[in-house]
């Protein structure tokens, strides 16, 4: 049976943006339907309404003709709408069974007969008796999808699904959904990510600021065309320039070693690798395989033994980040908001929190106030932050802005070496080629640059050098030209 | 119609504005609620609010409430701009009075010079040494400051429940629940004869402008901001974040040490049991109403102090009891959370739709 799914005239406003403004769209079944659009585009919302999350202030929703009264969650999936949020909802603890059955009030053991003949259809395979805090990212997914399964739905809504998967999990998650299409069940695929929805779509609906700017036919557009209607305008493609490498080595890590009492963070296994100036390694990695105590190793903020760290003929292992900027590195860690920057405190504020000798914030104890306005107006100009007020709380400041004013920070004061870490995470297209050109720009200013990423466009893009970090442990160092997606795929997963 | 429209920014002048906006929507308040108990509203207010500061006396007995809270408060400023929430003043204060009580006490046959240094550098010392509880506990073991901080008021104040009732007390004192009278040395001295303000004042606008400069001049006010909004980012910036945790907790104790000293040292002269009327709870109020800004303090203290003078006075001519201070101190702290909603929103009065 045909299944259709109308959103008519819906608008949701919140206090200072308006979220949805009149969107309406129509699917049906048997196609897969992306839904794309920038961070902020509005994309969520609509789907937070479609799955009773968020009840709209105007507007109506079909589904085969009758309007549907969605006031919360449960009423969505009452009428057969099933919803895979880009975040887990699983309870860890609890077995897979235990997590499939929790929202359920059919038999146990008709609904593990149910259970395992979705398994066996799909080709699914997940011990069902084992603690769901045992599984990885991408059979948690299949988790989450079974238990919308098991209802039967007519409507299948995937948030940004491949966020968290590696490019092997990814292409078999898309299998299914073309299976789930081929079975009749209506597919809304909300992404960002444009490649996807050329490989997976059959139809693209282009959110931005809240407005459907546009529904086509995949075939009749390509990657630049989709990201031309997600931004609003033209975008440059950039492409980084192949330089003759140097052999001047800047820093040489040693059998660096991190053994970590907390049980949720990664222990680190003899990593060893070493950059040349004008150099850009890229570290890859699914999220959670020790990246963010790397980085925390390389930063400072985990101290090591002295000599696991050799920088420019310094054993620096002991420094910490502070000791370690008067060495002229420079770091921009992941979070923005939690750790990179205060929200709270106004920009020039944060850009004080990055105390190179050299810029003089603070004499004998006191603060040189002038000295870092003067410092961030320069930031502001130089790295195209949008705001002229430095007064501001840095909260006001979009994410691709925060990051602009982040990594400028770290750069205005040229250091040798810059130490970042999923540096466009989150941010809108524009945002993300203009942080890569600025990475590109200082490679060829011969200042090198390590990339943490689980990002393996933009490493594969920027890199010279490409390892993987798997469980704490980093591959061979390749030389990136000499690298695939596909193969960055594999080693990210574990394999060979 | 009336909406609600999110601000780009918060507005500095509400930010400002606001806690005058909480002083008047207590004041209508609190008419109101005279009103219904049966008073004449003016008439009860003029009671609490200005026949207490009508005369010289009045406005020496101001000062000297004001002098503690704003004392606390700024040492409270100090941990709660870093985000730490010592709400246990009260038993900082208690316990500096305990200490620099105790050295009093030892020298209470002798005069000299020294000896008032001494005292109130023990009292200081004790109200350190108080906080520095919470403050380890919360760096080292991950507890919440807020419930150790607390819980340790109580324990304080039993402390000198047993100290005065039993081993300190005066063994000349019929057995009340209080020590020997210290020494004149041991004395902080009072400013004018007949009225009861003593150069404990002295200390809290000391306090006034040693906050001040070290929050907005220098380095390490700037690190203990920091550390205070994100200890992650303190690490990553390179600061020693839990020091910093440490050394606001120990600002604020000695802060609440010294009122402690002030209450004992001053008019009364003796440790007994009750040395505070709950100045360190109120002072909470009075560095939010301050916004946290040594001049707003200052002026957030008067106004609050004059709500602990209201209430005598409205216990002794309107029989009404002296709690209802506290009732006021409520509805100051509720009405500018509440106000504070405007500092990120404003309402926006528009036509009639359509």
């Amino acid at each position: 049976m045909n299944t259709n799914l109308k959103i008519s005239n819906v608008t949701k406003i919140y206090p200072g943006c308006v979220a949805n403004d009149n969107v309406s769209l129509e699917f049906n079944s048997g196609k897969i339907y992306a839904l794309l659009g920038e961070n902020g585009a509005g994309k969520s919302t609509l789907v937070k309404i479609l799955s009773g999350v968020i009840i709209p202030d105007e507007g109506k929703i079909y589904l085969n003709e009758n309007n549907l009264k969605l006031n919360s969650p449960l009423d969505a999936k009452k009428n057969d709408i099933g919803m895979v949020f880009q975040h887990f909802n699983l309870f860890e603890t609890l077995s897979v069974f235990e997590n499939l059955i929790i929202d359920s009030d059919e038999q146990r053991k008709s609904l593990r007969e149910k259970i395992d003949s979705i398994m066996k259809k799909y080709n699914f395979s997940i011990d069902l008796d084992i603690p769901v805090l045992n599984l990885s990212a991408g059979q948690k997914q299949k988790v989450e999808i079974i238990r919308c399964l098991i209802r039967n739905p007519k409507v299948l809504i995937m948030d940004e699904p491949t966020s968290v998967l590696t490019e092997q999990e990814t292409s078999e998650l898309f299998l299914s959904l073309k299976k789930f299409s081929e079975e009749g069940i209506l597919i809304i695929y909300i992404t960002h990510k444009l490649k996807e929805v050329m490989q997976l779509c059959d139809e693209v609906a282009v959110m931005r600021r809240g407005k459907l700017v546009s529904v086509s036919q995949i075939k009749n557009e390509n990657i630049e065309s989709l990201a031309n209607k997600m931004v609003g305008q033209n975008l440059k493609t950039i492409k980084k320039r192949k330089t003759k490498t140097s052999s001047d080595q800047l820093i040489n890590i040693t059998n660096l070693n991190f053994i970590s009492e907390d049980p949720f963070e990664t222990n680190l296994n003899n990593i060893n690798f070493s950059v040349n100036r004008g150099e850009c390694l890229g570290i890859a990695g699914i999220s959670g395989n020790g990246q963010s105590e790397l980085f925390q190793v390389l930063s400072g903020e985990i101290l090591s033994d002295k000599n696991s760290i050799e920088y420019n003929k310094n054993y620096i292992g002991d420094l910490n980040p502070q000791e370690r900027r008067e060495y002229l590195m420079a770091f921009s860690p992941e979070d923005r908001l939690e750790q990179a920057a205060i929200p709270q405190m106004a920009i020039f504020e944060n850009v004080a929190l990055n105390n190179f000798k050299s810029s003089n914030f603070f004499n004998n104890g006191l603060i040189n106030e002038n000295k870092i306005k003067e410092h961030s107006k320069k930031i502001i100009s130089d790295f195209n932050v949008n705001t002229d007020n430095i007064e501001l709380k840095s909260q006001f400041l979009s994410g691709g802005n925060l990051q602009k004013l982040i990594i400028g920070r770290e750069l205005i004061t040229a250091p040798d070496l810059l130490i970042c870490f999923n540096p466009t995470w989150g941010l809108d297209v524009g945002a993300i080629n203009y942080i890569h050109e600025t990475l590109i720009k200082i490679n060829e200013q011969n200042k090198s640059i390590i990339l943490i990423s689980t990002d393996t466009d933009e490493l594969l893009k920027l890199s010279d050098k490409i390892s993987v970090i798997h469980k704490g442990k980093l591959s061979n160092i390749m030389n990136a030209d000499e690298v695939t997606s596909e193969k960055l795929g594999i080693l990210m997963g574990g394999g060979n | 119609m009336i909406k609600i429209v999110k601000r780009d920014q918060p507005s500095r002048a509400i930010f400002f504005l606001t806690p005058i906006l909480a002083i008047f929507l207590t004041l209508v308040a609190g008419g109101l609620i005279f009103y219904i108990i049966g008073f004449k509203p003016f008439e009860a207010l003029k009671f609490f609010f200005i026949v207490p500061i009508a005369d010289m006396y009045g406005f020496s007995e101001l000062l000297l409430k004001a002098t503690p809270l704003c004392l606390i408060a700024i040492g409270l400023s100090f941990c709660f701009k870093s985000n730490n929430w010592n709400i246990g003043a009260e038993g900082q204060l208690t316990f500096g009075a305990i200490v620099s009580g105790g050295v009093a006490l030892i020298f209470y046959e002798q005069e000299g010079f020294y000896i008032l240094p001494i005292v109130i550098l023990a009292g200081a010392i004790g109200g350190m040494l108080y906080a520095s509880i919470p403050a380890i506990l919360k760096t080292y073991f991950n507890t919440n400051e807020i419930l150790v901080s607390l819980m340790l008021v109580y324990v304080s104040k039993l402390i000198l429940d047993y100290l005065v009732v039993g081993p300190w007390s005066n063994p000349e004192g019929f057995n009340f629940p209080e020590t020997r009278q210290f020494s004149d040395s041991a004395r902080l001295p009072i400013l004018f004869e007949g009225l009861r303000i003593h150069a404990g004042i002295f200390l809290a606008l000391a306090a006034v402008v040693a906050s001040w400069f070290i929050f907005y001049k220098t380095y390490l006010g700037f690190q203990m901001k920091v550390s205070g909004f994100s200890l992650k980012t303190a690490k990553y910036a390179g600061y020693k974040g839990k020091k910093m945790i440490i050394l606001v907790f120990l600002i604020s104790g000695a802060c609440a040490g010294l009122a402690g000293v002030g209450e004992i040292t001053g008019p009364i002269g003796q440790l007994h049991r009750e040395v505070s009327p709950d100045y360190g709870f109120t002072a909470i109020i009075v560095a939010f109403l301050g916004r946290l800004h040594p001049i707003g303090i200052i002026f957030a203290s008067l106004i609050v102090a004059i709500t602990y003078l209201g209430a005598e006075t409205a216990q002794i001519f309107m029989q009404i009891p002296k709690y209802t201070g506290q009732v006021f101190q409520g509805m100051i702290l509720f009405f500018l959370l509440a106000s504070d909603y405007l500092l990120f929103f404003k309402i926006k009065f528009t036509g009639l739709k359509k």
